[in-house]
């Protein structure tokens, strides 16, 4: 009888340490890779590399998802603004939301499924096919040869990126709201160019590089960690993109008060 | 004696679990020493300690007299005075078969002449040509694969050279190759070879010398040609392939 009374307290305690402990391992790994960004070697090569794969290659999804999130926002503002007569707010409140919150939290959130996924994946197979260890007994740092080129390259690549997001998602508003809600060609740009101003953009562009951060590093953690052959490196997938977009949404957070407050 | 290698009452284990039990070997220079050992005794966790991937919770070891540990690894260069065949052969698979085989190469030395002429060497010292050079890994046979990541190990010409279970996966006119390259490669190199295997053929075709881990730790050491007549019980168990013996399969090991 007694026995069941600890279970829950058990459970508690365990997933308490199970959350610590974790955050540890986070800790332990974001001070090597500090240790390891400045001190030589930079592995030129391979982070030019990582700017074609995670910038580059990213730019169609990118540019998909901001120019219909820009239609879909310019709609969305138009019906409701329809309800007290400010259907005119439409494309100052595109570019504010975009510029501010959707186009570095969509491209954030974007890259997290489609980059996170396949570092943590690689990092995590080389792990189970002892090509980290190979690395080692090559006299090579896994930390500076992986870790390193891949954050940089998210931190560089995703405000890049988020700048292309911000002008296709304020066009997909643009073509939205002067195809079909019949705006004004001009009036609509100069709505749009008087609205914003530069903290708008650079709070976006701030996000964008936290942003890049998470979603790389938490690829790269989890993947390095990965243990238990397959089924190991499905998890860590998983546990990759899972957490970088739910510290992606908590960050902006917390990033938009300290930016917007005051 | 020299002795290359000399490891002192090793000891490491995972949770409760001992995996290596005060385990202590020296290892002779300019010969090929083979660890023998069914799966559990802890052959892979010695070679991991050795390499460094593993730290050990007590015991020493000691490379041409120097002490092995994580704080003077790099000092001493450990790593660019050994090569190392994985069982899977753990090759790169972003990098082609040229990169793969000079990649230490780039590390060690900037002055390194002609990488494509030194993976052409290489290769040919393993039984292969050109023809593979840009080839990636996953364009090439379990075998072949195999002879690229041992081209690799030797590329840096290293003092001490380990293979961990060279022939498993192999079928076994393949693994005789493997096992006939491993013999000629130590010969050409001149360095000393540490094998880990349960696979007794290979063992027989490159071994001078054997020794035999059990519940983490040496139970016997000798010359290849002694294995026969140990007087082991133990090892006359293993050799033959035996169920019966003191050997127990513990379901739970």
């Amino acid at each position: 009888m007694y026995r069941y009374i600890y279970i829950i307290p058990e459970a508690i305690g365990r997933s308490v340490l199970k959350i610590c402990a974790s955050i540890g391992r986070i800790a332990i790994f974001f001070y090597d890779f500090v240790v390891c960004l400045f001190t030589p070697p930079i592995y030129i090569k391979s982070l030019l590399g990582q700017l074609v794969r995670i910038g580059y290659n990213s730019l169609p999804v990118i540019g998909l998802t901001a120019f219909f999130t820009g239609g879909v926002l310019a709609l969305q503002i138009y019906v409701g603004g329809s309800r007290f007569n400010a259907e005119n707010i439409v494309a100052s409140i595109v570019a504010l939301g975009i510029t501010r919150e959707l186009g570095p939290v969509i491209a954030g959130l974007m890259l997290a499924g489609r980059v996170s996924a396949s570092i943590s994946a690689e990092i995590a197979t080389m792990r189970v096919t002892e090509q980290i260890d190979a690395l080692i007994t090559l006299s090579t740092n896994p930390m500076k040869y992986l870790v390193v080129p891949r954050v940089l390259a998210a931190v560089i690549s995703l405000p890049i990126l988020v700048i292309i997001a911000d002008i296709i998602g304020i066009m997909g508003g643009f073509v939205v709201g002067t195809k079909t809600l019949g705006f004004i060609e001009q009036s609509y740009i100069k709505n749009t160019l008087d609205i914003i101003e530069l903290r708008d953009v650079m709070s976006g562009l701030i996000k964008a590089a936290v942003f890049g951060f998470i979603v790389a590093f938490m690829g790269c953690y989890h993947g390095y960690n990965s243990t238990g052959g397959a089924q190991g490196v499905g998890r860590s997938t998983t546990l990759a993109v899972v957490s970088a977009s739910i510290l992606i949404l908590a960050s902006n957070y917390i990033l938009t008060s300290l930016v917007f407050t005051n | 004696m020299d002795h290359i290698l000399k490891i002192n009452e090793l000891s490491k284990s995972f949770g409760d679990k001992s995996v290596l039990d005060n385990l202590s070997i020296n290892i002779e220079r300019n010969k090929s020493q083979v660890i023998i050992g069914g799966s559990g005794t802890g052959k892979s966790v010695l070679l991991k300690c050795i390499l460094g991937l593993i730290e050990p919770d007590s015991g020493e070891i000691f490379f041409n007299q120097q002490i092995l540990n994580k704080k003077n690894r790099a000092d001493i260069d450990f790593h660019s005075k050994i090569g190392m065949l994985f069982q899977g052969a753990a090759l790169f698979d972003s990098l082609n078969v040229q990169e793969n085989i000079t990649f230490g190469i780039k590390k060690l030395d900037s002055n390194h002449g002609n990488l494509i002429e030194i993976a052409v060497d290489k290769l040919k010292k393993v039984g292969l040509d050109s023809s593979v050079l840009y080839l990636y890994p996953s364009e090439l046979s379990g075998g072949m694969q195999k002879r690229v990541a041992l081209a690799r190990a030797i590329a840096r010409n290293p003092e001490l050279l380990f293979f961990d279970e060279p022939t498993t996966g192999l079928d076994p006119i393949m693994a005789d190759v493997i096992n006939n390259l491993i013999n000629e490669v130590i010969e050409e190199v001149g360095a000393t070879a540490i094998t880990i295997t349960h696979d007794m053929e290979s063992a027989k075709k490159i071994a001078d010398k054997i020794s035999m881990l059990y519940k983490g730790a040496v139970i016997w050491t000798g010359d290849a040609m002694d294995i026969k007549s140990s007087n082991n019980p133990y090892v006359d168990q293993f050799i033959k392939g035996s169920s019966d013996g003191p050997i127990k399969i513990n379901p739970n090991d």
